[in-house]
């Protein structure tokens, strides 16, 4: 028998990586901030608040997309790597409406017309993404669901480049500005006096931060207290039992997929509003960062996507300045972060609900 | 007869066409007709194109409601195409009267140009043309409906795959070619014949051809190393550019003049560059493989873009050249012969791919590919059966990035330039889509795969803008009917179909069970 047992090597140099890894980063990032804190102290408060502004309103648009891929991943077991393509389908459908109600002047007309103006294109918006989420699933991804792993993760991929090629085949590869009503232009808001700086607070960020709460506060609601949401906590914890249980499986997946859509939607015609600028790829980085958040929280945990994307995106707006580091590496810094997390802690931050499944 | 199913059918292929429309293809579909058949207008292909989609509505509503009767089928097609024609209708009228009243739907909806309202409405004003187009497509629905159940009635395919089968089988009987295939000579004849056309190629091609066949030579080599870490051990790499940035930078930094002056020679910058490639791929590989076949993917991706990023950022200019990319990478040269045109290089390519490929034979069929192809199937019990999980992940891991390394050597010197933009994401999707459509794990599937998807785009040069929307329709379309690839290895063929027929048995047992 003791041909079978594997040499025991009295000093193991796999066990060292982690620590290493470790230590390296722990290094690096005291390294940096005290150059920049105690070296250089080149920004004053009132910048550091405006970065933790944006960060706090990004992270809200992180975590509502965070939301949707922890939602599909929690009962099917897969990213869903289409899911920025639906948020981009969203903004897009977003900004067709908001340049149709402008074309027949009910945009700014008022102040009670350019709300309702608002409202109208987050619904249309999240509806068409409802829809796309829903036919996806449908497509691609029902008739994969008893395929090995790697199978429907490639669809996934198909999937993903179907949408972003043909978002910019029909709609072209040109930059697309929304035309936000007037009283909600990107440029005005609030004034916060900070150290005697003026710092704004856009309209549109209140707006984007306020909706991510209530929508992810709704979707809690939905999953803790619904008939629906108890349904799909079932189908996330065993497909098989849920089923033997009387609950219509196939529904349930579909139901998800379509509450993921819409949360992506939502995220898109957020996007639109504050950021301004869309085209066929703008939901492609957002989704990485979005899962990368996913991730961080624990994946098919929801609270845990929440509190990713909000840290995410005031990690991702501070620290760049944090640590000095360019902006352009910006994105760098989101995935040394997703490689950390998931070599330190690949249960994520709240920890994952869902054991690992074997397939 | 289902009438939903029948308005599904027809309401699917409606949104198809609306697509078409939407897409640009009618415009493109006609122009190139033109070209063929030396017609007078674009209209013809346009139309044709429309109308088969309209006769596959009908067809596929016929089959998938089960008409019993000649009446039946009738009614079906036509209520399939006028469904269709429906739609397509409204999107004719729609278009075409916002265009006639001077609106420029080119601001949002980029290949709407007059000239497409124009085909739609075959010059008419927008009501009349949108009445022929659903007389038309409906028109098309009744032809499709009534050909399935011609077809079903007088069971053509079965009597067509009869037939087939017959003249095969009594081909195959004939004692000539019976001597051939059984020869075991024969296969190397053939092998030879290759070998030879392969070598002497180059001397007939143009400069033209020995450029882009070189081009799909890299490429074969790169989906050969991908082919190594995603077809046999199964691991989805999606940063796979990553490893080809690494080889073509450092070739180019160490022989150009800018940013670093090291003067050095092709030749001992050759392993150095598979050298770095592969110490990348060890240091990326360690933390990364432990990870799930999801995340793995995800962060490979990062990974790929974090090297695209960094070499392309203001900040790193001075060592890597920065967004403009490094310039006059030094060629090969033999004995003072200057080896620097597309001519040699071609040679060098071939070389490239016969080395990888027999590399890839040889461990396939050894300790490692029986070892990946434990892993494949199910890791937990490959580790319990004493296999060293990690080490055999980063040994596929490593070996790819070196086939990539050498490519992005051969790549960068061929190219005498390399810069950021070369090492895109959509490098890594294009190998990856050439090995999972060509065939996971099988190396003539993965050369093959490269040909088409490499060389095809070239060939058809009109249709460059859709070449990824095809290749990701293609991607869920395989996934969906052939997971192994057009020309997949017998093995992986096995694994993918027999999955689908324990779960079918499974989900067979479970509706026993819940007694739906």
């Amino acid at each position: 028998m003791d041909r079978f047992v594997r040499p025991q090597r009295s000093f193991n140099l796999g066990r060292l990586v982690r620590p290493a890894i470790g230590v390296l980063v722990i290094a690096f990032l005291v390294w940096r901030l005290w150059i920049v804190f105690f070296v250089q102290q080149a920004y004053g408060p009132e910048t550091w608040v405006r970065f933790a502004i944006s960060g706090i309103i990004l992270g809200g648009v992180y975590a509502v997309i965070a939301l949707g891929y922890t939602l599909v991943y929690g009962i099917l077991f897969m990213i869903n790597f289409a899911h920025g393509d639906v948020m981009m389908l969203g903004a897009f459908t977003g900004y067709f409406t908001l340049e149709a109600l402008n074309g027949i002047d009910l945009l700014n007309r008022s102040i009670a017309w350019s709300i309702i103006s608002i409202a109208v294109a987050f619904i249309v918006g999240m509806l068409v993404a409802m829809v796309v989420a829903i036919a996806l699933e449908r497509i691609a991804y029902r008739p994969l669901r008893a395929a090995p792993r790697l199978v429907p993760l490639i669809s996934a991929i198909g999937v993903s480049l179907f949408l972003e090629n043909a978002a910019q085949l029909v709609f072209g590869p040109a930059r697309h500005t929304f035309t936000n009503p007037e009283v909600m232009e990107r440029n005005i808001g609030w004034i916060l006096m900070v150290n005697d700086k003026k710092v704004l607070v856009t309209y549109t960020g209140v707006l984007t931060f306020v909706l991510s709460i209530l929508l992810m506060i709704g979707l809690y609601v939905l999953v803790q207290r619904t008939k629906m949401g108890k349904a799909m906590r079932a189908v996330a914890e065993d497909k098989q039992i849920a089923a033997l249980m009387g609950i219509d499986v196939d529904r349930v997946i579909a139901n998800t997929f379509a509450i993921s859509g819409v949360l992506a939607g939502a995220a898109g015609v957020m996007w639109g509003l504050h950021m301004g600028i869309i085209y066929h790829f703008v939901g492609f980085i957002p989704g990485i960062k979005a899962f990368t958040a996913a991730v961080m929280g624990g994946i098919g945990n929801i609270p845990g996507a929440m509190l990713g994307g909000l840290a995410l995106g005031i990690m991702e707006a501070v620290a760049p300045a944090a640590l000095g580091i360019p902006f352009q590496l910006k994105d760098v810094l989101a995935f040394s972060i997703l490689v950390l997390v998931l070599i330190f802690r690949p249960t994520g931050l709240l920890g994952e609900v869902l054991a690992e499944k074997k397939m | 007869m289902n009438i939903r199913l029948i308005l599904r059918d027809g309401l699917l292929a409606g949104i198809i066409n609306v697509f078409i429309v939407l897409l640009g293809l009618t415009g493109l579909v006609g122009t190139m007709v033109i070209g063929w058949f030396e017609l007078s207008s674009p209209e013809p292909g346009a139309w044709t194109l429309l109308l088969i989609v309209a006769l596959w509505g009908g067809m596929t509503a016929v089959r998938h409601a089960e008409c019993k009767a000649w009446g039946e089928a009738l009614i079906a097609g036509l209520l399939a195409g006028a469904s269709h024609g429906l739609i397509l209708a409204v999107l004719t009228w729609g278009v075409s009267s916002l265009v006639n009243s001077g609106v420029d739907v080119r601001r949002w909806l980029v290949q709407l140009t007059p000239d497409a309202a124009q085909l739609l409405t075959l010059g008419r004003p927008p009501v009349a043309g949108a009445i022929v187009m659903f007389a038309a497509l409906a028109a098309a629905g009744l032809v499709g409906g009534v050909w399935t159940h011609v077809s079903a009635h007088y069971k053509m395919r079965e009597s067509l795959g009869s037939r087939w089968s017959e003249t095969r089988t009594r081909f195959l009987a004939v004692p000539a070619v019976q001597n051939v295939t059984q020869s075991r000579y024969s296969l190397y004849v053939l092998y030879g014949i290759g070998l030879l056309l392969l070598f002497a190629a180059p001397l007939k091609l143009g400069q033209y051809w020995n450029y882009t066949l070189g081009t799909v030579g890299i490429y074969v080599i790169l989906g050969l190393g991908l082919n190594i870490v995603v077809g046999l051990a199964g691991l989805l790499d999606l940063g796979y550019v990553a490893f080809f940035a690494i080889g073509a930078y450092t070739t180019a930094l160490l022989t150009a003049p800018t940013p670093h002056g090291i003067m050095m020679d092709f030749w001992p910058v050759l392993p150095l560059g598979i050298a770095f490639a592969v110490v990348s791929g060890v240091v990326l590989g360690i933390p990364v493989l432990r990870m799930r076949g999801d995340y793995l993917a995800i962060v490979t991706l990062g990974f790929g873009e974090i090297i695209r990023i960094l070499s392309k950022s203001d900040a790193l200019t001075d060592f890597t050249g920065g967004p403009r990319g490094v310039r006059a990478v030094a060629g090969p040269s033999l004995f003072g012969i200057n080896l620097n045109n597309e001519f040699y290089f071609m040679y060098f390519i071939i070389l490239g791919i016969v080395l990888v490929i027999f590399i890839t034979y040889r461990l396939q069929h050894s300790r490692a590919g029986r070892a990946w192809m434990a892993m494949r199937e199910d890791e937990d019990v490959a580790e319990a059966m004493g296999i060293h999980t990690l080490k055999y992940k980063l040994l596929a891991f490593v070996i790819g990035a070196a086939f990539a390394g050498l490519g992005g050597v051969i790549f960068a010197s061929r190219n005498k330039f390399t810069g950021p933009e070369d090492f895109t994401l959509l490098v890594s999707i294009n190998v990856l889509c050439l090995v999972i459509i060509g065939g996971m794990g099988s190396i003539p599937g993965v050369v093959m795969g490269a040909l088409v998807l490499k060389g095809l785009p070239e060939v058809l040069r009109e249709l460059d803008d859709y070449r990824m929307l095809v290749f990701g329709t293609l991607l869920v379309v395989m996934m969906i009917l052939r997971p192994e690839g057009l020309w997949p290895s017998t093995r992986r063929k096995m694994e993918f179909r027999a999955e689908n027929e324990q779960t079918s048995e499974r989900a067979g047992e479970q509706l026993e069970l819940t007694g739906s």
